[in-house]
C-alpha cells in the first residue's frame, strides 16, 4: 500500500513543480510551489520521517511560502491590484491545486489510520533528530547559526542599498562611470 | 572536552570577536573601532594556532579535524584575511556609507573558510562552504553604489545557489548507496564490493559533486561567472575571493578526494583531466582579449587553477600520494600570496585615485613614470603569476612540473607549457601598458598628481611584506618545501 501512496505522492510532486515553473503568474506559480512542497512532506511521511515531515510543511510550505505569497500579494494595491485579485480567483486557477491538495489530505488520512511504520528503513521520531542534533553534530548547529548570522548582516546591508538610494538624491544624479566590455 | 576547546581555538576566537563586532556596531558605529576589532580578530586567531599545533591531529566530534594540514591552511587563509582587512582601510576610507559591517562579513566569511579546510564529513564541508559564501555575497554586494557589485552579487548568489544544490544531490547519491556521510567513512564504504547498477549511482553522485566544485572553483565550462564577478566585485573582495574562497575550496576537494579514495575512479580521472585541460587552454586564451585588469586575472585564476588540477590527477594516476600533496599545497601557497600582492596593488592603485575600481588596462598606462615603486611591484607579482624563476610562482610551476613527469602526464603537461606560453603574453602586456609614455589627455594613472597620491604606510607595509615573501619564497624555498613536505593528510 506505501507504495501505491509514494507513487501517487509523487506524481503530484511532478505534476505540481512543472506547473509551478511553466506559470506565468507569480502567484499563481507560487500556489502550485506550495502544493509541491506539501506532497514532498507526503513522502517523507512514508519514508518515515515524520518530523522531517513536519518541518517541510511549518519551514517550506508555511513560514517562506506564505511570506512570498503576502509580497507579491502587497505589491499589488489599487484598483489595477483588485481587478488582478478578482481574476486571480477565477475557478480555473485555483480547481487544479485544490484538487491536488484533496489528494495528498486523502492520502495523508488513509495514512494516519492504518500506517504501520516505513516499509524500508526505521521510523526516526523528533526526539532522535534532536538527540543527534545537539549530540555529535552539535557543531553543525552552531556553524548554522553563524551562517544565518552572515546571512542577516548580509541582508541587511544590500537592502540597505536601496533605502539609501531612494533618500539620496545625490546618488542619482550622478552616475558611476562604468566602462564595461561586453566580449567574453 | 577542554583539548576539543583546544583544537577549535582559531575558529572559536574568529567567531568570538564577531560577535563582539557585532555587538559594537549595534551600540554605537565607528569605524576605526571596528577596523581594529577586526585586525585584533585574524591576529588573535593566527596566534592561537600555536596552542592548536601542540595537540594536533585530533579529531572534534565526527565534523572537524584539526591536522597539521588544516591548520597549515587555517594559517593562510587568516592571513589572506588580514591582508584584506589591512587594505579595506584605505579603500573603504574614500567610499561613503556604513562601512563596518564589511569586517564583520570579512570575519565570518573566514570563519567558513577555517571550516571547509578542516571538515571531514560532508555537513561540515557543505556548511562551511555555505558561510564562506553567504558573507562573499554581501561583500561583493557592498558598495552602495554602482550596478556592477550588485550584478556581480546575484549572479554570484544564483550560480552558486544552484552549483550547491548540485553538490548537495550528489551527496545525496552517494548516502543512498554507501549509508555514510564522513569522508573516510565513504572511502571505507567504497573498498566493499558494490552491485553494479549501485557503482552507477555512485559514480553520478561522484560526477555531480564534481560538477559543483567545478563551479565553486570556475574551472571550464562552468567558469561563467568568474570575469564578471571579479569585475564587479570591489578590489579588496576580489582579492578575498580569488585567495581565500578558492584556496580553501581546493583544499577541502583535495581532502575529499583522497579520504574518500575518489582517485579509484578512472572515467572520473579521465573527466577532471578533460577538465584541467580545458581550464588551462581557455582561460588563458580568453584572459588575450581582455582589456580590464580585474577580468584578466579572473581568466588567470581559472587556468591556475586547472594547473593545480594536474596534482588531483597526479595522485589517481600514481594511486599515493608522491609528489602530488606537495606540489598541490605549494602551488596553492605560491597562488595565494602572489594573487594578494597583485590585488593589494590594484587596490592601492585604485583607492588612491578616485571613488570608483580603475581596473581599465588604460587606466594603469605610464604608471612606470609616475609611481615606478607601485609599477615596479606589479610587475614583480605578474611576473610570479607567469611562473618566471626568482619568483614563489616559478618553484610552484616547478613542482606541479615534476609532481606531472613523476605521473607521465604528457598531454597535462603539453598545456601546461602551451598555457604558460600563452599567459605570458597577457601579463606583459600589462607590463607594457605601465612603461608606454602617458597618452595625451588620458585619465586614470597619467593625469594624476605625483603629490596627491600618498601611500599610507599600512598599504606600504602589506605590499612590502607581499613581495619579500614572493621573492624569498623564490629563491629560498626550501624552509616552507620541507615544512609542506611533512605535511600529511
Amino acid at each position: 500500500m506505501e507504495l501505491i501512496l509514494f507513487y501517487i505522492a509523487a506524481a503530484v510532486a511532478l505534476f505540481a513543480t512543472v506547473f509551478a515553473l511553466t506559470r506565468s503568474n507569480a502567484a499563481h506559480a507560487l500556489i502550485y510551489l506550495i502544493v509541491s512542497l506539501l506532497a514532498v512532506a507526503v513522502i517523507f511521511f512514508l519514508l518515515g520521517a515524520p518530523f522531517a515531515a513536519a518541518l517541510e510543511i511549518l519551514v517550506y510550505a508555511g513560514a517562506i511560502m506564505v511570506l512570498f505569497v503576502f509580497v507579491i500579494m502587497m505589491l499589488n494595491l489599487g484598483e489595477e491590484g483588485q481587478e488582478r485579485e478578482r481574476q486571480r480567483m477565477h475557478p480555473a486557477v485555483w480547481v487544479v491545486p485544490a484538487l491536488l491538495s484533496t489528494i495528498l489530505l486523502v492520502e495523508m488520512v488513509v495514512l494516519l489510520t492504518k500506517f504501520d511504520g516505513p516499509q524500508t528503513g526505521a521510523l526516526i521520531t523528533a526526539k532522535q533528530v534532536g538527540m543527534s542534533l545537539y549530540g555529535p553534530y552539535v557543531l553543525a548547529v552552531e556553524i548554522a547559526s553563524m551562517l544565518l548570522l552572515a546571512g542577516l548582516v548580509g541582508a541587511y546591508h544590500v537592502g540597505r542599498r536601496f533605502r539609501s538610494n531612494d533618500s539620496d538624491e545625490q546618488s542619482i544624479a550622478k552616475p558611476t562611470p562604468e566602462s564595461r566590455e561586453v566580449n567574453n | 572536552m577542554e583539548t576539543g576547546i583546544q583544537a577549535l581555538l582559531a575558529p572559536l576566537v574568529v567567531s568570538i570577536v564577531a560577535l563582539i563586532l557585532m555587538m559594537q556596531i549595534a551600540f554605537k558605529r565607528h569605524a576605526i573601532v571596528s577596523w581594529l576589532l577586526g585586525c585584533t580578530g585574524f591576529i588573535l586567531a593566527i596566534l592561537a594556532l600555536k596552542p592548536m599545533a601542540d595537540i594536533v591531529p585530533k579529531m572534534v566530534t565526527p565534523l572537524l579535524l584539526s591536522d597539521q594540514y588544516s591548520l597549515f591552511f587555517s594559517a593562510l587563509i587568516l592571513f589572506s584575511g588580514l591582508i584584506t582587512t589591512l587594505l579595506a582601510k584605505d579603500y573603504l576610507q574614500n567610499r561613503r556609507g556604513e562601512n563596518e559591517e564589511f569586517y564583520l562579513l570579512l570575519l565570518l566569511s573566514s570563519l567558513g573558510a577555517m571550516i571547509l579546510v578542516s571538515a571531514t564529513h560532508v555537513a561540515s564541508f557543505l556548511l562551511g562552504m555555505e558561510l564562506l559564501g553567504v558573507a562573499l555575497y554581501a561583500l561583493i554586494a557592498y558598495p552602495e553604489r554602482g550596478q556592477l557589485p550588485l550584478e556581480a552579487a546575484i549572479k554570484y548568489l544564483i550560480l552558486s545557489g544552484a552549483a550547491s544544490a548540485i553538490l548537495l544531490f550528489g551527496f545525496a547519491l552517494i548516502y543512498a548507496v554507501l549509508g555514510t556521510l564522513s569522508f573516510v567513512g565513504i572511502g571505507q564504504a567504497l573498498t566493499q564490493p558494490i552491485l553494479e547498477d549501485q557503482q552507477l549511482l555512485i559514480l553520478l553522485g561522484t560526477a555531480m559533486v564534481f560538477t559543483g566544485i567545478g563551479f565553486k572553483l570556475s574551472l571550464v565550462p562552468f567558469h561563467m561567472w568568474t570575469p564578471d564577478v571579479y569585475q564587479g566585485a570591489p578590489v579588496p573582495v576580489t582579492g578575498f575571493l580569488a585567495t581565500v574562497s578558492k584556496g580553501a575550496i581546493f583544499a577541502a576537494l583535495l581532502r575529499l578526494f583522497i579520504d574518500a579514495e575518489l582517485y579509484q575512479y578512472q572515467g572520473l580521472m579521465l573527466s577532471l583531466s578533460v577538465l584541467a585541460i580545458a581550464s588551462m587552454l581557455a582561460g588563458n586564451l580568453l584572459a588575450l582579449k581582455q582589456d580590464n585588469l580585474k577580468r584578466i586575472l579572473a581568466y588567470s585564476s581559472i587556468a591556475h587553477i586547472g594547473y593545480l588540477f594536474i596534482t588531483l590527477i597526479v595522485y589517481g594516476v600514481l594511486q599515493q600520494p608522491g609528489l602530488a600533496v606537495e606540489a598541490a599545497t605549494f602551488y596553492l601557497s605560491a597562488y595565494i600570496i602572489t594573487s594578494l600582492a597583485a590585488f593589494s596593488l590594484l587596490s592601492i592603485i585604485s583607492s588612491n585615485i578616485s571613488e570608483t575600481d580603475l581596473d581599465d588596462i588604460s587606466h594603469i598606462q605610464g604608471l612606470f613614470w609616475r609611481q615606478p615603486m607601485l609599477a615596479l611591484m606589479l610587475t614583480i607579482a605578474l611576473l610570479s603569476l607567469a611562473g618566471i624563476p626568482l619568483t614563489v610562482g616559478f618553484i610552484g610551476k616547478f613542482y606541479i612540473f615534476t609532481a606531472g613527469i613523476e605521473g607521465s602526464l604528457w598531454v597535462l603537461l603539453a598545456a601546461l607549457i602551451i598555457g604558460s606560453g600563452i599567459s605570458i603574453y597577457y601579463y606583459l602586456r600589462i607590463v607594457f601598458q605601465m612603461t608606454m609614455k602617458e597618452p595625451a589627455g588620458g585619465s586614470g594613472a597619467a593625469n594624476m598628481d605625483p603629490n596627491s597620491v600618498r601611500l599610507s604606510v599600512l598599504s606600504k607595509f602589506v605590499v612590502w611584506l607581499l613581495i619579500f615573501m614572493m621573492l624569498y619564497l623564490g629563491v629560498l624555498p626550501q624552509t616552507l618545501m620541507e615544512y609542506l613536505g611533512g605535511l600529511s593528510l
